[in-house]
């Protein structure tokens, strides 16, 4: 693979993977190979080389053609808190804000020796750890209890607002059709968000108590989606959009299927039809635990690419591609406790997933969920050599 | 009186506080001891809405809006009860270990645990294993039950499991521990003696745990 080819994926490339046109390859892309922020240092430490602490060098060195998130434009996860520089991230980097425009100024309330109580760009109170600051925190207090603080929230919430879009849109937007790299616009999902608008158990409670305030919620995410989108297909070529919804834990979906249809089908199935109407059908949606309750009923929304595919909650992508051959696609799902554990572990990990996944349609291997920092270096580059063996690769230079 | 019994149960079941603080009161008005209706009533509803949870046909927020009504019937019974008449069903310190920050599982198992009868001494996230012994030893703990949702922070379990033992609490404190990434051959080898899944299976383990060391604190 030549260095051009890492920088600039063909984008027909990956969308055949994603349809199942290239049987038997085994795609490797960066969107798949994600980590903390604590496993480049933990590597490098192990002797891996430092050029890994930047996204685009950690690409190179395993090289893992870059699948581009379109975080440029504010409809997901709101990116202001990135800072460039991965060395010197300040408070609230990793906490999820969701995509309000104008954010939400950042305050440090009180600290001690071990923990930092701070607000988000979200609108949270969260209290971090001061050994592990880039660890998820702990919530303390959400923006949204009820439709007062609800209403003044989702002025936040507009898709027209000019400072949710490159400053220079026509500009971006030639560029960006200029490149030949898979294109993904990230979309808010109708129930991860809203977690982080109330905090799961008031959003749990919300859907007895007051469902009228939980639609109203998920209208205005519909609102802000569907306004980015039409601006978005209409000007840029998008490749696939992506939902982040973390809607279920380790033994299934935090609400009942039944719940899922009344609230959320009729909002997706308005989100994928436009989609396809424009030739998007390559619709990737973000949730840990087990999903496998969820699954049938995206499906039937037209959300055909899930990831992560945690294996410790059970998830089974084999059965489910049984059930929908190729019209499944597949990100992640290999066990994170064997690329912990031994070389051996991996092989065996690997070796009764990825062959028979990569015959039968899509499928893009990877840790099932970000690579934590107690991976060990030299095993994931062994699971990367591996796949890149599957393939007929080289080995990646030592 | 089982006909009031099982309309309480019921309410429970079906998450109705409103209904079941009306029913309760109702009942004791009657005449019903309050134990009666606590055992009869809100018990079975609870245990109801856990079996249905196991079945696959209730998820999480009917969970929560049942161990709302059933501490909503609690609090009209608590004035009802005389010193010793409401039997705990043990003493559980639980928190979530050292380097963890999630709170979301552990929440969830509390809130079942103490709806369930258990009083629950929550040491909150971050917990280091110090901080458990010191709490199983002031509060004469049956249960210590950790929480992790990441595998790094898996190793803190064992090492709580090991300071424990070094503190001579390990014979008389079971440990329970769940969590995302956490399995039941985990627990087997760090010396866990329960393993719970969701917060529910952390109340069925609880009680068995319970059961293993010789009962609950009557």
């Amino acid at each position: 693979m030549t260095s051009d080819e890492v920088k600039m994926p063909n984008r027909d490339a990956f969308l055949e993977f994603c349809r199942g046109k290239r049987l038997g390859e085994v795609p490797l892309y960066s969107w798949f190979h994600k980590y903390w922020a604590e496993t480049p240092a933990a590597w490098i430490e192990q002797g891996a080389p430092k050029e890994i602490a930047t996204g685009e060098g950690f690409r190179a060195y395993f090289q893992l053609p870059h699948a581009h998130g379109l975080e440029e434009v504010i409809s997901e996860v709101n990116r202001a808190d990135v800072k460039a520089d991965s060395t010197a991230q300040g408070p609230g980097m990793f906490h999820i804000t969701p995509p309000v425009v104008p954010v939400f100024p950042l305050k440090v309330i009180r600290e001690d020796e071990k923990h930092r109580v701070e607000t988000t760009y979200g609108g949270c109170t969260v209290e971090v750890s001061k050994a592990h600051p880039w660890r998820m925190p702990k919530y303390l207090e959400y923006p949204v209890r009820d439709w007062t603080t609800w209403k003044e929230y989702k002025k936040r919430l507009d898709p027209y607002t000019p400072e949710r879009w490159p400053k220079d849109w026509p500009a971006f937007a030639e560029k960006k059709n200029a490149e030949d790299s898979p294109t993904i616009l990230l979309m808010a999902g109708f129930f991860g968000v809203l977690r982080e608008w109330c905090g799961l158990e008031r959003l749990l409670y919300l859907f007895h108590d007051d469902p009228r305030l939980v639609e109203d919620m998920m209208d205005q995410v519909l609102y802000l989606i569907m306004g980015v989108a039409r601006r978005v297909v209409r000007d840029l070529r998008i490749d696939a959009i992506r939902f982040w919804e973390d809607m279920a834990y380790r033994s299934g979906p935090l609400i009942s299927p039944s719940m899922v249809r009344r609230f959320m089908v009729p909002r997706y199935k308005q989100v994928t039809q436009f989609l396809r109407q424009n030739g998007i059908d390559v619709i990737h949606l973000d949730s840990d635990g087990n999903v496998m309750k969820l699954v049938p009923i995206w499906m039937e929304c037209g959300i055909n690419f899930p990831w992560p595919f945690e294996v410790a909650a059970g998830n089974d992508m084999l059965l489910l591609r049984n059930l929908y051959g190729a019209d499944i696609v597949f990100g992640g799902g290999i066990d994170k406790r064997c690329l912990i554990k031994s070389k051996d572990a991996i092989r065996e990990e690997v070796m009764a997933k990825v062959p028979p996944l990569v015959k039968t349609g899509g499928y893009f291997p990877g840790c099932d969920h970000t690579i934590p920092p107690d991976v060990p270096f030299e095993h994931y580059k062994y699971f990367v050599n591996l796949l890149r063996e599957l393939n007929g690769q080289d080995k990646l230079p030592d | 009186m089982q006909d009031e019994l099982r309309t309480v149960a019921q309410a429970v079941t079906e998450g109705d506080d409103t209904k079941v603080v009306a029913l309760v009161s109702e009942a004791l008005e009657e005449g019903t001891p309050a134990s009666v209706v606590l055992q009869d009533g809100l018990v079975p509803g609870l245990q109801t809405l856990g079996e249905r949870f196991k079945d696959g046909t209730v998820f999480l927020p009917e969970v929560l809006i049942a161990c709302r009504a059933m501490n909503a019937g609690v609090d009209v019974l608590k004035p009802h009860f005389s010193l010793g008449d409401r039997p705990s069903k043990g003493i559980v310190v639980l928190g979530t270990v050292e380097g963890d920050m999630h709170d979301i599982g552990k929440n969830l198992v509390k809130l079942m645990l103490e709806s369930s009868g258990f009083d629950v001494e929550d040491l909150g996230t971050d917990v280091p294993s110090e901080d458990f012994v010191a709490a199983a030893r002031d509060t004469r703990a049956d249960v210590v039950a950790m929480s992790a949702l990441l595998t790094i922070t898996m190793s803190s379990m064992s090492d709580t499991v090991r300071s424990l033992e070094d503190a001579g609490l390990r014979d008389s404190v079971k440990v329970l521990i769940g969590g995302a990434p956490v399995t039941r051959e985990f627990a087997d080898e760090i010396g866990a003696d329960g393993f719970a899944e969701d917060c529910v299976s952390a109340v069925d383990e609880a009680a068995r745990l319970m059961q293993n060391r010789g009962g609950a604190n009557d």
